[in-house]
């Protein structure tokens, strides 16, 4: 477990590490010559310097930990600079999505399960379906209409209102305030996928003895519900709590574009627009091995909670 | 199975709906360009007109008929997700298949290998290619189905394990089967169920990676593309160009994306054995 994950930390920075080497030409022409950005004769030389000197994979480490990752010259800062200012705003969005939208689907899909073969449930199985197949883009766009635009109730860009000398309950607000839409984005797009999978296993655990024992012994209905069943239903969602972590970067990186949220998406995609070279390394490497840590981490948890795990594990 | 199979999929309204709903873009696909009614590459028009009787989308902000560019747009993305899907399941059955069927040193290498690409996210290395080496789309479709192999491959290896084990396969060993007589004729064909499931989500995952691509500008800006059309269109948001220019590849993504999603899920609801039990009432 411990070993693929520094496997795939290691692949990701080899091969950010070799990649730009194998760039035809000159690393800076290449780099620098169909950006926005026009560089002076001596920062041009500079640069030449820095890049042909040829640091061997191992001193790229010793830079990768000293947060050495370069200069950005479309934004005229250090690319670990930016990376944290952006990181936050990504973390919040992406943490608070991830939790909602297991937590939603987990009791909406208990919910469904119990009520098997009536209409509601058939309803919110298809109606899950569908949703499971409109994308964030979609779904983002669409709620930018109506909510942003259409009745203006919550704000088309940003984390929080700029230059506003609030308090700090108030900025809390404001912050909030500013999540909802691409919060609400993320949550639809990945909520139906975790209800749905829970609606599967918590009818197969309906079906055992023990929730039959449970009903007899004449426990109150929301208790066999959770406590004996959906308990046991947790398995396959747990299993899966850091796959679709990684699931929801992606989505993660074109909500955020959206919603112009100041996060490592739109970081990203600002420097994608700069050609800047620098920071898009920097922000994929960085974002990647945050994704392997805190995918990691709760794998490491949930294992150390529930031995059951390391057998159902598909993983 | 392979009747049984058929059978119940068919009963299914998700399925249903996925073959209709895949048979009119691959109409899109195929006939969409050669009808679409201007060259979407033709700048001449008036940019950012509404919809007329000429151009029943309007044109863009750069005097392009929106409507060509859709059916453009809608090929080059499932074109996309289909190359990406099936490079990605050949991949992973040849891959299962071997780590299964070979076991030993070969299985815990392969599945080892698995394990650590189902760790790394794919787009931050498409993303890292793309904007290093502006590679042409087919290069990314490759690079995508190279990293999203492994949980067809997963399957496929438990799937063969059991079958390896089944008396039919024994039976076939003991007249003088060869090895690659019964991968080639029991294994593979009996995997059949698993292509299915693992091509509609490897398609659907890498449409939908395409347009996330497209709409972070990492494609060639003069390919048209669902979320490049998107991207573009969402500049001028708040003018009146719902209607006619971001609303339709918003629609067109949506129902692609729909399409893959229903046919996964029904054949996935079919072939889970458990889940077959439950179900049973309801499809078959």
């Amino acid at each position: 477990m411990v070993v693929t994950f520094c496997l795939a930390a290691l692949a990701m920075i080899y091969l950010s590490y070799a990649l730009p080497r194998l760039l035809p030409g000159d690393f800076v022409t290449a780099m620098y010559g169909s950006s926005q950005v026009t560089l002076s004769a001596e920062e041009e030389a500079e640069l030449r310097a820095y890049y042909t000197q040829e640091p061997g994979f191992g001193s790229y480490l010793l830079k990768l930990g000293n947060l050495d990752w370069g200069y950005s010259y479309a934004f005229l800062r250090p690319v670990a600079e930016l990376f944290f200012e952006a990181l936050p705003w990504s973390l919040l969005l992406l943490g608070s999505a991830h939790i909602l939208s297991m937590l939603i689907g987990f009791v909406t899909g208990v919910e469904a399960a119990w009520r098997r073969g009536r209409l509601v449930e058939k309803g919110m199985v298809g109606g899950m379906t569908v949703l499971e197949g409109i994308p964030e883009i979609s779904t983002g766009v669409l709620l930018l209409l109506i909510f942003a635009l259409h009745f203006s109730w919550f704000p088309a860009a940003g984390a929080e209102t700029a230059y506003a000398q609030v308090s700090f309950m108030g900025r809390l607000a404001n912050i909030g305030h500013h999540l909802v839409l691409p919060l609400a984005t993320l949550i639809l797009a990945y909520f139906p996928g975790n209800f749905l999978l829970t609606r599967n296993s918590m009818m197969m655990v309906i079906k055992a003895h023990y929730m039959t024992t449970a009903t007899a012994k004449g426990l109150p209905p929301r208790r066999i519900r959770y406590a004996h069943g959906a308990r046991n239903a947790l398995l396959p969602l747990v299993t899966r709590f850091g796959l679709r972590f990684a699931f929801m970067i992606t989505g993660a990186l074109v909500v955020e574009r959206i919603y112009a949220y100041p996060g490592l998406g739109t970081l990203l995609f600002n420097a994608i627009q700069a050609r800047d070279l620098p920071v898009i390394q920097g922000v994929v490497l960085m974002s990647s091995l945050m994704v392997l840590a805190i995918i990691l981490s709760l794998e490491l948890v949930y294992r150390f909670i529930d031995p059951r795990i390391e057998d159902a594990s598909s993983f | 199975m392979h009747l049984r199979f058929s059978h119940i999929v068919m009963r299914d309204p998700w399925f249903v709906i996925g073959c209709g709903l895949a048979i009119v873009f691959a109409a899109a696909t195929f006939l969409g360009p050669p009808l679409a009614p201007f060259d979407p590459w033709d700048m001449s028009f008036t940019p950012i007109s509404p919809a007329s009787a000429r151009h029943p989308l309007g044109i863009n902000d750069a005097g392009q008929d929106i409507l060509s560019e859709l059916l453009f747009a809608v090929r080059n993305t499932v074109g996309f997700g289909l190359v990406s899907g099936m490079m990605a399941l050949a991949i992973g059955v040849l891959i299962g298949v071997s780590a299964g069927w070979f076991g030993g040193v070969t299985d815990m290498i392969l599945m080892r290998v698995a394990d650590v690409l189902l760790a790394i996210p794919a787009i931050m290395v498409l993303i890292l290619t793309a904007a290093l080496f502006r590679p042409s789309p087919w290069s990314l479709a490759m690079i995508l189905a190279l990293l999203i192999w492994p949980s067809v491959s997963k399957g496929v290896r438990a799937q063969t394990l059991s079958i390896r084990q089944s008396l039919h396969v024994k039976a076939a060993a003991q007249i003088g089967g060869g090895k690659w007589y019964i991968i080639r004729r029991h294994l593979i064909p009996e995997l059949y169920p698993l292509y299915l499931i693992g091509f509609a989500a490897k398609a659907r995952m890498a449409m939908f990676m395409e347009a996330s691509l497209a709409f972070l500008g990492l494609f060639d800006p003069t390919r048209k593309s669902l979320g490049m059309m998107i991207s573009y269109a969402l500049r001028y948001y708040y003018m009146d160009i719902w209607w006619n220019w971001l609303l339709p590849p918003i629609l067109c993504l949506s129902l692609l994306i729909m399409t893959v999603t229903f046919l996964a899920i029904s054949v996935e609801k079919v072939l889970d054995p458990r889940l077959r039990e439950i179900l049973g009432e309801e499809t078959a």
